[in-house]
Parts: structure tokens; C-alpha cells; sequence
């Protein structure tokens, strides 16, 4: 079979969403790839110039659809450090608990979609069964399982439920236990490491020349973890370890992201311990009024009206389940953001896959893929 | 003489006939009652009971199969339509056949529609040499396990047909992956069947299960059938040697481009694929429809009870495909590849030796010494 | 700690930083001049440790336009901002790619969202847009809404 290029998307079941890898090949073996993006370009830096600053929390859930309060989480802290709001401590716990319930959620979403991709039927379904557990949480709490609009400038929309610290605790339980499980599914093949040991590999080195952040990183054997590096939230007042692993392949990244959920766990404990103990506000008391408006007028001179308001920038930078996100906000005293610009770390890891994927086959393309743990929407924002 | 499937299409045959030759005058009468209209029209009766019951027990599988990777994976599976769901396959069926096939403009139409036709065709002829019981079959055909196993190996070549015709990368790759893995996987499969044939003495597929009457070929042949079952996996592309329609890579792989009524002949004719190779391992290593000895006679001689106990011990043999599906991960080409040529053959190799060495002392460590071994 | 890095980077750096803001939650905002872009860059990363650069991006000021550079330093544990602001005629700046291959993609998406050009990047295509779009959506100049439409969503509050 003589060389040829295949385009491995965007309808393919490898890609996790909508994009296209354009696959040079020779027989099984890759020669050459080349990423598309775009499909699933929705323009939401743009739609957030002509939005409220609380009106973009709505954008910020589609942005990635398995980590929405991740990326909330992420908007509204740079938003509040443009605007000089501080949150009450009560917020901050909160914020940080459904951060880590959210890196559950997506690292178990990523298990099963990894798991599909290397062949490994029933783990899928075991990931989605565990998740929805975790769906239930959040519905209980924003009243929503995807979308879930819940952080605003200043706190969040409304205070925990009664009973929930309970119940997260037990999803916290059950989900400890099924993480065996996983590993005795995964690591007990032997299939499993035929399939995955020294795939993908990219040194310490690369990944930081190529701007790959997050459990990609971390497998290559550095320390380097927001939470731990820039405490944001309240992420300095809770103990947990950083995972890391040494191989940089696909087997280091499934280790790292198994770790990281045991400690999301252990994290989770301490902020329901905390959230037990420390009744108060979820809301800044001191909040410009128009920021709750859902439509102050606009007028035809459309976002250049101003306020006479402060004006401001904000850089934030969280631990996405992805890898690190970033969010910059400028604030020029108008009721509407001036501009937002996102960092979006799959986006980051993605322009990377020619450093990890020439060299294998075809076959490998869906296990290495599937480590990089791939979000479209967040990367095409 | 025991009833068998033919001595009833036989009488089927003779009663319709009867029936539309006494309006008839005599001339005509003579014509259409005479031994051969009888023989002719008893044939295709024959056939027509065995595909239907080949078909319904295909759709049977994979009811089963779907019930229980519904179990596997903590769900339940299909549900809704019949009892238990047991008609949700013919509602699935139903559903493919109203759906248009497209055909790619670029693709060779002969290769394209004849491809997955002679695939499901030659898999269904061998339902007619396979002997389910002792009355099932139209009589023993001196070489039928060497017939069965060669039409069993057309396969890949109807596969390759299909894919290449519709004109796709990836059902090029598929295709070729396909045409590998068969390929690699025939000879361990042979070698393997060359065993069991040293032992019993006899191509005969009947000879085979009665020879096996006292003890399943099993337990002395057992590395045998470890490389069969193995290579019987690679064959019917099941996981974890699924690689020619991986999903993850290749999108169903030498499928893609087919839709509708052609894709459920492809579906269909991995399942009755998949029932053949397990008919063939409870036919080869498994005593066929005879049990041992401590089972009692009652269980044994009530009517149908040959095809009985054999249904039985396929769908267990198939449940244990079902169970390494649910429990393990896809391998890769090259490794599938390399397991076959540098593993499989070895060890098939070693089991004709030990066969050969079995019928040479006739005596087993255990079991204690046998002397109708080597036929 | 913010002022020795500001004292570094003038002591490095000299003139072709044109100033340097306190930032919080960083060590501060470099405003560098675009024409010593690469010679900025190259001394942020030998120089000053920041191996890694997170985020490219670029702001229409209608009247300028500004290139803005997050960094972050696995050494100093810390975020630095580069920003530089461009004419509104024809931006444009040195790539960073050279320095830092991650800037490749931040640089096409900047390319075609502001319309900031990058020279010598490596291969500066269209990513999140398709091939041959015209526009430069993140500019102001492009309207979401047109003013009729507007008119129906006013309200009085």
C-alpha cells in the first residue's frame, strides 16, 4: 500500500467531538499529522464582548461540556479580579469542591472514553454509571447536569442543600471503590500494557516547548501543578499530593489521571468537612447592581456605552481536569467585558500531536489520542 | 433407522406432492410424484429448514450475547420489545431492511453488492455439513471437516472483495488487515484440526463425535484446543482480535461504506460465524451431542436430545466469547500478527506432536490407557 | 519579589521595554516595544527563566492594537505578562515561535481573530475559521449585531 493521506475525522469515533486529524500514512504507520480545528468554533470570546459579566458564566458551560464548572470557575476569577470583587470564604470552598467533583467528572468521562478507544467495552459503561452519580450531585446543588450556570461575580448563585455534605460523602465512598476496580480492568490486562506501554511519549522537555500542560505534564515526571504552584480558591488550605509518573506515555497519563481522582477525593473530604463546620454567605455583600441585570439597556451605540466604573485586568489560571486554563479579562469600565481571552489547554495539547503521534501506527493513534484526553469544545471555544 | 432431517424433508416432500398430484389426471400425476420431483423438492425443503433454523438461532445469539454484555456492564440490555427483549433483534431487522443501501459513486458495483452475498453464503452452506446430531445431517460425508474448513477460509477473500470495491480508505485498510489476520490465523487453526484428526482417525465429522462417545478429545488434546479457540477468535474478528473492524481507528473498518440491508448481512454473517466456530469447537473438542456416561439415560435418549445438549454446550462456549469480549481490550496489527506466526504455529506444531505420540502409546497419565485411539 | 524582577528585566532589557505595571496575582506587565520583540523574548526565556509560554493573544483598541503574552516560569513559580501595543495599520510583530514552539497555533488564532500578522511564523493558516474567510471576527469593527436588531432587544430597565 503505497502512502496516503486519511482524514480521521471529523465524524470519527477517535476524535471525542468534532474535529479532523488528517493522518499522512504509510501501510499502518503514521508519517505525518496535521490537526484541523474549528468545527466546533462557536465564537464565545466574541459573543462575551456583547454580554453582561454574569452572562458569560452561560457561555463558559458550553465551552467544555464536561468541566463547565471548571470553566466557570475559571471566567469568574479573572471577571473578579477585573472588577476588585472578592467572594465570601464560604464561595471559595464551594468553588473549589464542585472544581474537584468537576475533575472527577471529566477524568471518570475520560476513563471511559479511553477505555472504548483501546477495545475495553464494559468500563465504558462502568464510567457513565459512576458519573451520573456525580451529575446527581450537581443537580442537586446549580439544578442542572450539564449547563449548569451557577458561579456569578461575587459567590455563586445559591448555598448547598440541605443533607448534600452527606451525600457527597457517599458518592465519595463508592467512587474510592470503583477506582480499584478501574485499575484491576485496566492495569491486570496484559493486553492493556501491550497496548499502551511506550506510546506517545513526549519528554519533560518537549512538553514544556510545546505549551502541554496538565496530566500529559505531569506523566513526564514534573511537579508542576496550579493548585500547588499558584494557589488560587482556597486550594492552599487543603492537603493532597501532586501525581505524578515517569514513563511520559500513554500508561504514565492513565496513572496520573487515576491519582489525581484519588486526591480530588481527598480534597473533596476536607472542603465537606469544612463547608460542615462554616455556615455563612455565598455572595459578595457588595455588588455593583447592574452586574445582576439581565438586560440593562443597550442602546444602538451597542457595547460602547460606558459606566463609570473602574477599569481593570484580570489573569486568572486554574488546574482544568485538562491541563492549565487560563482566562484574561479586561475590564474598561463598560458593562461589558472589553475582551476575554481563554487559554484552553487542550488547545495547547492538540498543537502539539505531531511531537507525539509521528512514528506510531494507526492503531495507536486512538489510545494516544485518548490520553490526550481531547475536548473540542473548549478548544475551539 | 433413526429419524433424520432429511427422512422428514423427505416425507414433507412426499405429502405436498401427493396432495397437487391427485387433482391432476394420471399422465401428469406420475410426472409430479415421480422419485426425483420428490428428491428435488425434499432438497429444497431441506435447505429452506436449515437456514431458517440456522437464521433464527443466529438471531437467538445475539439476543444472548446483547442480554449478556447487558449484564456485563451492569445494565440490563434490550428490554422492551418482546419478552425480555427477545424480539428487539427482528425490530432491528425490520428496521435495516426498510433502510436504502447506498452505494459510493465511485465504488465497483459487482464487487460491492456480490461481496457481502457470497460472504453470508458460504458461511450459511456450512450449517449444512456441520452434523448437529445424529439425525440432523443428510448422511456423513467422508471428508466433511476438511470441507467445512475450507469453506469456512473463503471468507476473507469475499471480505477483501467488499472492501476494496467500495472505494474507501479505511475499508482498504480494514480489508487488508482482515485478509492478514485470516490468513495468519488458518494455518495455527489447521494444524490444530490435524490433531484431532490424528487422534480420531477419520475426516468424518460424525466418526469424530462418536469416537469421542468415552472422552472429550479436550482434555488430551487441550493445547489444541487452546490454539483453535484462539485462532477460532481471530477468525469470527471478535475482541480481542477485532482489529479489522476496530471502531476506535477504523470506523468499522471493511463495513464503512455499507448501509442498510447490507450491513445486517454483514452483521448477521458474523454471527453465524461466530455459532459456526463454536459449533465447531464442541463438534471437535467437546463430544459433539454425546454426553459421559454418569449422566443419567433419562437425560439422554428423550426425543431431540442430541441437538439438545449440543445447543447447550455451543451457547456456552459462545457465552465464554461473549465474556472475554466484555473483559478485554483490542491488541494491534503487527502484535496479532506476530502472536499468530511466532506463537500459534509453535505451539500447533507441539499439540500434532503430542497427538501423534498419544496414538503411538495410547495411553494418557490420568485417564489411563485407550485402545480405540487412532481409529 | 516584584521589584527585583522589574529591576532584572531594566537591567536586561533596557530600553526596549517601554514600561512595567504591577499586575496582581503576577510579577507584573511588560510593555516591550514590538520592533525588539525577539530580543525580548529570547532574553524572557534564556535570561529570566520563563520557559513556557502559556497564552498569545491580542486586543483591538480600535485605535492601536496590543499583543499580549502570558508566561510562566517553572523556576520562579510565577506568571509574567509581555504586551505590546501595534499600530492600528498593518500590526505586526516578530513571531515567537522560534523562542517558544507552543506560540505556533496561539499566533494563527491571533492572526485570524485579530488580525495581528506574525512574521516568519512557520506557517500562519487558518485554524479555527475556515480557508479564505475574510474577516477578523475579534476586531470591533465586527458587529454582532446590526442596529435594527438591537432596537428589539432594548428594554428599559
Amino acid at each position: 500500500m503505497s502512502e496516503m493521506w486519511i482524514n480521521m475525522g471529523p465524524q470519527h469515533p477517535m476524535t471525542h467531538g468534532l474535529w479532523n486529524l488528517r493522518v499522512h500514512i504509510d501501510g499502518e504507520m503514521v508519517l505525518d499529522v496535521d490537526p484541523e480545528m474549528g468545527y466546533l468554533h462557536r465564537g464565545i470570546e466574541k459573543i462575551s464582548e456583547d454580554r453582561h459579566y454574569n452572562e458569560v458564566v452561560t457561555l463558559m458551560d458550553r465551552c467544555c461540556y464536561v468541566a463547565g464548572l471548571a470553566w466557570e470557575h475559571l471566567y469568574i476569577l479573572s471577571a473578579e479580579q477585573a472588577l476588585a470583587i472578592r467572594p465570601p470564604e464560604r464561595a471559595e470552598w464551594i468553588r473549589m469542591m464542585s472544581e474537584e467533583f468537576q475533575r472527577l467528572g471529566s477524568h471518570i468521562m475520560w476513563y471511559a472514553a479511553f477505555v472504548q478507544d483501546i477495545g475495553l467495552m464494559s468500563p465504558f459503561l462502568y464510567g457513565m454509571r459512576d458519573r451520573d452519580l456525580i451529575l446527581d450531585l450537581f443537580q442537586s446543588y446549580t439544578g442542572a447536569r450539564m449547563t449548569y450556570e451557577y458561579m456569578r461575580v461575587g459567590g455563586v448563585r445559591n448555598d448547598l442543600p440541605n443533607g448534600f455534605t452527606d451525600r457527597a460523602r457517599k458518592v465519595c465512598d463508592w467512587l474510592i471503590d470503583r477506582f480499584v476496580e478501574y485499575d484491576r480492568l485496566c492495569l491486570g490486562s496484559d493486553i492493556f500494557h501491550k497496548r499502551c506501554d511506550g506510546l506517545g511519549t513526549m519528554s519533560e522537555k518537549d512538553c514544556v516547548a510545546y505549551g502541554v500542560t496538565g496530566p500529559m505534564l505531569r506523566s513526564a515526571g514534573s511537579r508542576r501543578d496550579l493548585r500547588k504552584d499558584r494557589p488560587y480558591s482556597a486550594y492552599d488550605r487543603v492537603e493532597f499530593d501532586v501525581a505524578t509518573a515517569d514513563g511520559a506515555d500513554v500508561t504514565a497519563r492513565y496513572l496520573v489521571r487515576m491519582e489525581e481522582m484519588r486526591q480530588s477525593v481527598r480534597i473533596i473530604r476536607q472542603a465537606l468537612d469544612w463547608l460542615d463546620r462554616h455556615p455563612g454567605p455565598v455572595m459578595a455583600a457588595r455588588v455593583p447592581r447592574w452586574l445582576g441585570a439581565p438586560y440593562a439597556p443597550i442602546g444602538n451605540e451597542g457595547y460602547l456605552l460606558k459606566r463609570n466604573y473602574p477599569k481593570g485586568l484580570g489573569l486568572s489560571a486554574i488546574e482544568e481536569p485538562h491541563g492549565e486554563a487560563q482566562a484574561y479579562t479586561v475590564n474598561d469600565g463598560g458593562e461589558h467585558p472589553y475582551r476575554v481571552k481563554f487559554r484552553s489547554p487542550v488547545f495547547a495539547n492538540i498543537s502539539a500531536a505531531k511531537k507525539y503521534l509521528v512514528g506510531y501506527r494507526v492503531a495507536d493513534i486512538p489510545p494516544i489520542m485518548g490520553s490526550v484526553d481531547v475536548c473540542v469544545g473548549e478548544c475551539d471555544r | 433407522m433413526a429419524i433424520t432431517l432429511l427422512s422428514v424433508a423427505i416425507t414433507i416432500s412426499q405429502a405436498i406432492l401427493g396432495a397437487i398430484g391427485s387433482v391432476f389426471p394420471p399422465p401428469i400425476r406420475g410426472a409430479v410424484t415421480n422419485g426425483n420431483t420428490i428428491d428435488g423438492l425434499a432438497a429444497l425443503i431441506f435447505a429452506a429448514i436449515l437456514l431458517l433454523a440456522s437464521m433464527l438461532n443466529t438471531i437467538v445469539l445475539i439476543w444472548w450475547e446483547r442480554k449478556l454484555l447487558g449484564r456485563f456492564m451492569d445494565r440490563r440490555g434490550a428490554m422492551h420489545v418482546g419478552y425480555a427483549g427477545l424480539l428487539q433483534n427482528f425490530a432491528d431487522g425490520l428496521k435495516l431492511f426498510r433502510k436504502d443501501t447506498v452505494k459510493p459513486r465511485e465504488a465497483d458495483t459487482l464487487g460491492f453488492w456480490s461481496g457481502p452475498t457470497a460472504y453470508m453464503v458460504t458461511s450459511l452452506i456450512i450449517f449444512a455439513i456441520l452434523p448437529i446430531s445424529t439425525g440432523w445431517n443428510s448422511g456423513s460425508l467422508p471428508l466433511s471437516l476438511l470441507l467445512a474448513l475450507a469453506v469456512f477460509s473463503f471468507a476473507p477473500l469475499f471480505i477483501f472483495v467488499s472492501a476494496w470495491s467500495s472505494n474507501n480508505k479505511y475499508s482498504l485498510i480494514g480489508g487488508m488487515r482482515s485478509a492478514a489476520q485470516m490468513i495468519a490465523y488458518e494455518v495455527p487453526i489447521l494444524l490444530a484440526v490435524v490433531a484431532v484428526v490424528l487422534v480420531s482417525g477419520s475426516f468424518d465429522l460424525q466418526t469424530i463425535v462418536l469416537e469421542q462417545t468415552n472422552y472429550w478429545y479436550w482434555v488430551p488434546l487441550f493445547l489444541a484446543l487452546v490454539v483453535f479457540v484462539a485462532g477460532m477468535l481471530a477468525e469470527m474478528e471478535r475482541i480481542p482480535f477485532d482489529l479489522p473492524e476496530a471502531e476506535a481507528e477504523l470506523v468499522e473498518g471493511w463495513n464503512t461504506e455499507y448501509g442498510g440491508m447490507m450491513f445486517a448481512f454483514f452483521m448477521l454473517t458474523d454471527y453465524l460465524r461466530a455459532l459456526l466456530g463454536s459449533f465447531l469447537i464442541v463438534l471437535l473438542f467437546l463430544g459433539g451431542w454425546t454426553m459421559p456416561s454418569w449422566v443419567p439415560a433419562a437425560a439422554t435418549s428423550f426425543p431431540l436430545a442430541g441437538i439438545f445438549w449440543f445447543m447447550l454446550k455451543v451457547y456456552i462456549v459462545f457465552t465464554i466469547f461473549v465474556w472475554i469480549r466484555a473483559s478485554l481490550p483490542r491488541v494491534r496489527t503487527d502484535q496479532l500478527l506476530r502472536v499468530g506466526w511466532n506463537r500459534m504455529i509453535p505451539l500447533a506444531l507441539l499439540s500434532v506432536v503430542l497427538a501423534a505420540l498419544l496414538v503411538t502409546v495410547k495411553c494418557l497419565p490420568v485417564l489411563g490407557c485407550i485402545p480405540t485411539l487412532g481409529g | 519579589m516584584e521589584a527585583e524582577f522589574s529591576a532584572q528585566v531594566s537591567a536586561r532589557l533596557g530600553d526596549r521595554v517601554a514600561g512595567i505595571e504591577s499586575f496582581p496575582g503576577t510579577l507584573g506587565r511588560v510593555r516591550f516595544r514590538a520592533d525588539a520583540a525577539l530580543d525580548v523574548f529570547r532574553s524572557m526565556r534564556d535570561d529570566l527563566a520563563f520557559d513556557h509560554l502559556s497564552m498569545v493573544g491580542g486586543i483591538d483598541w480600535v485605535d492601536h492594537r496590543e499583543a499580549f503574552y502570558v508566561l510562566w516560569s517553572d523556576a520562579r513559580r510565577a506568571y509574567v505578562i509581555l504586551s505590546a501595543d501595534l499600530p492600528a495599520q498593518n500590526p505586526h510583530i516578530e513571531s515567537a515561535t522560534s523562542i517558544w514552539p507552543s506560540a505556533n497555533w496561539h499566533e494563527r488564532e491571533t492572526w485570524e481573530l485579530v488580525d495581528i500578522h506574525f512574521d516568519h511564523h512557520p506557517d500562519l493558516r487558518h485554524l479555527l475559521m475556515p480557508d479564505g474567510y475574510a474577516f477578523h471576527p475579534l476586531l470591533r469593527s465586527f458587529k454582532l449585531h446590526e442596529p435594527e436588531e438591537l432596537e428589539v432587544k432594548t428594554r428599559n430597565v
